[in-house]
């Protein structure tokens, strides 16, 4: 795996081309640029590894996934949201086959020469412009046809087209006052309006269920609905009033992510792994990807644990001291001893950085998509920070093929 | 003039500030704006004395394209516009909390205008805000909700302005909206100055006190 620069005198339009065509709406936070100057090349032989990984982890979080759903006391130590916890019953009739699954599992090159898994996000994971449209702008740049990239977007699109009816009507559930979540549900919905399907921009609450069917009462565009795509986190879904979002736990209208996601999006999700081998649950790619895991109170005077909070998102309040800002991490300090269950204790891992063109170091979250059970391609985020957080860049990822390498 | 066009001209590559630029009202601008006509596209005067513009930014917080204008107005006096609209597109045929489309005429006929200024290297920055980002109120749970808040993360940090020489902010608008007051008691915090005014009168000092935490 390695870092090639982007020509410096290409890169203002590459930059201009992502914004305007590639859907970075966001090419900036804070003071930080969020698009790489770099593209990240993996092997073929780290692809193969990789993919490898992501097909059997994402074999094992839905295994996982039907025997909670199918003995919910084994949800526990999960310690989901009261409110959503509440609602999990409804999901009596879940159906893996009516939906669209769609996995990203974020693995980190280590210090020690494997790879880490630092989590799954199981339930909206995004940088679906990113992993699809962005590595084509690189390779343009890089005047680089002997690397290759999978396109997410085709392969999401496909799944989707395979569930629902031609011409059918899909609503795509976002938070719509956020155009960094609009970026994402833009890409998919002008490619799914490419194939013929009726897209609808919408919030949660525009949707209302009967007869476990969904329907839009979006202005000017009522009516049934033949796929949900959901981009609104769980747990924000559960805070729209008046509660008209349970619906979406026992609709039969195709989904994507179906709310069964929410037991693996949950970081305590290995806190019930002992539980779901008994069960007969294989969660061995799991166990050698995924750095050591424990309750709060079970890692007191253990060295070398750091604390996520469980419903986390882009990095956000993990206790990285020397990653964090001023005063952060006493203030995330003080909320797990506040609230435990709402956290969990890791193992640390380190990060192998890789070299930039001027002697600079990044660490990088490789996320690897699954869709339907299979390996959908990658987004890639850098940073010289030791956490990958919001202040990361996006970087585009490609695949060199075999045996061969542009050491330029 | 394309839509990259008459971005690169708000947001020449390589200038000060212009990273911040949000790409969003621009993407698409000609086809969203192509319906609004405005007559009184002409620039204000803005009343900012040049001893209350050092070490200064401002953050130009007015409706839809009174702000643009501004904008303009504090560009012919030596400031960079900065746009961070940040307002999406509602689903078509739904109708939205916000006309967030409006800025986009503003940013067109801007463009002409702002080829014509010469901005120094070091002009400090004038964000631009849209006002009727936060026309919130739902009359039905049908209309579309595309409002929208200015976070910490649109703009440069508190250490990044000082850094630049920025030690105080003039806020131009007719209040201090609540998404604003969140991000300046921050800047306030770290020893940045806020001031206030309507464009007409002289800004004034104020002191913003700690926003209640829930949203």
């Amino acid at each position: 795996m390695r870092l090639i620069p982007i020509p410096r005198e290409e890169y203002e339009a590459y930059r201009l081309n992502l914004m305007f065509d590639c859907y970075k709406w966001d090419p900036q936070f804070l003071d930080h640029n969020t698009i790489a100057k770099y593209a990240l090349v993996i092997t073929k032989e780290e692809h193969e590894q990789l993919s490898e990984w992501t097909e059997k982890l994402d074999e094992e979080t839905r295994a996982a996934e039907l025997v909670l759903n199918g003995d919910r006391k084994l949800a526990g130590p999960l310690a989901l949201p009261k409110k959503l916890s509440k609602e999990l019953q409804r999901m009596d009739n879940y159906d893996p086959g009516g939906h669209v699954r769609l996995m990203r599992y974020d693995f980190h090159p280590t210090t020690e020469g494997g790879w880490a898994v630092s989590e799954v996000n199981s339930d909206v994971p995004g940088g679906f412009a990113e992993a699809s449209l962005m590595p084509e702008e690189a390779r343009i740049r890089l005047k680089e046809s002997s690397l290759w990239y999978i396109n997410f977007g085709d392969i999401l699109v496909k799944a989707i087209a395979d569930k629902v009816p031609e011409g059918g009507r899909i609503m795509l559930v976002h938070c719509t006052s956020y155009s960094d979540d609009r970026q994402v549900m833009q890409f998919l919905g002008d490619a799914l309006k490419e194939k013929g399907f009726h897209v609808i921009y919408g919030a949660a609450d525009h949707i209302h269920f009967r007869e476990k069917q969904a329907h839009s009462i979006l202005d000017g565009n009522e009516g049934k609905l033949d796929a949900i795509i959901r981009f609104t986190p769980l747990e924000w879904l559960t805070e729209i009033r008046p509660k008209k979002w349970d619906g979406y736990f026992d609709t039969t209208t195709v989904s994507c992510n179906h709310p069964v996601a929410i037991y693996a999006q949950t970081k305590r999700f290995p806190l019930v792994w002992d539980a779901l081998e008994q069960k007969g649950v294989c969660l061995d790619t799991w166990r050698k990807l995924l750095p050591d895991t424990l309750e709060v109170k079970d890692a007191k005077g253990k060295e070398g644990y750091i604390y996520k909070p469980a419903c986390g998102r882009v990095g956000e309040n993990i206790s990285i001291k020397e990653a964090c800002w001023e005063g952060e991490y006493d203030k995330i300090m003080k909320d797990v001893k506040r609230h435990p269950k709402k956290y969990l204790a890791q193992k640390r891992f380190y990060s192998r950085p890789l070299a930039g063109q001027d002697g600079e170091q990044y660490h990088v979250c490789l996320g690897s998509y699954t869709v339907q059970g299979k390996h959908a391609g990658y987004y890639a985020r850098i940073t010289e920070s030791q956490r990958i957080d919001s202040n990361a860049a996006d970087i585009p990822v490609l695949i060199e093929r075999s045996g061969e390498r542009d050491d330029r | 003039m394309t839509d990259k066009e008459i971005y690169q001209i708000w947001a020449p590559y390589g200038k000060k500030w212009t990273d911040w630029v949000r790409p969003v009202p621009f993407v698409g601008l000609r086809e969203h704006s192509s319906k609004y006509r405005f007559s009184n596209l002409n620039v204000p005067v803005v009343a900012l004395e040049e001893k209350e513009r050092e070490g200064a930014a401002v953050i130009v917080d007015l409706p839809g394209v009174e702000s643009v204008k501004v904008g303009i107005a504090l560009a012919e006096i030596g400031f960079r516009p900065v746009p961070v609209y940040n307002g999406t597109i509602e689903q078509q045929g739904a109708r939205a909390t916000v006309d967030n489309q409006a800025v986009g005429v503003g940013l067109i006929w801007g463009a002409s205008a702002l080829s014509a200024i010469e901005i120094g290297e070091d002009a400090p920055p004038a964000f631009l805000l849209d006002t009727n980002r936060l026309n919130r109120f739902k009359m039905e749970d049908a209309l579309f909700d595309n409002s929208w808040d200015i976070y910490p993360q649109d703009l440069p940090s508190a250490e990044y302005l000082m850094k630049s020489g920025i030690y105080r902010i003039v806020i131009i608008s007719s209040r201090l909206s609540r998404d604003l007051a969140k991000i300046l008691y921050g800047f306030q915090k770290k020893g940045i100055r806020i001031c206030i005014t309507d464009g007409y009168e002289s800004p004034r000092n104020i002191k913003i006190r700690r926003p209640i935490k829930k949203d």
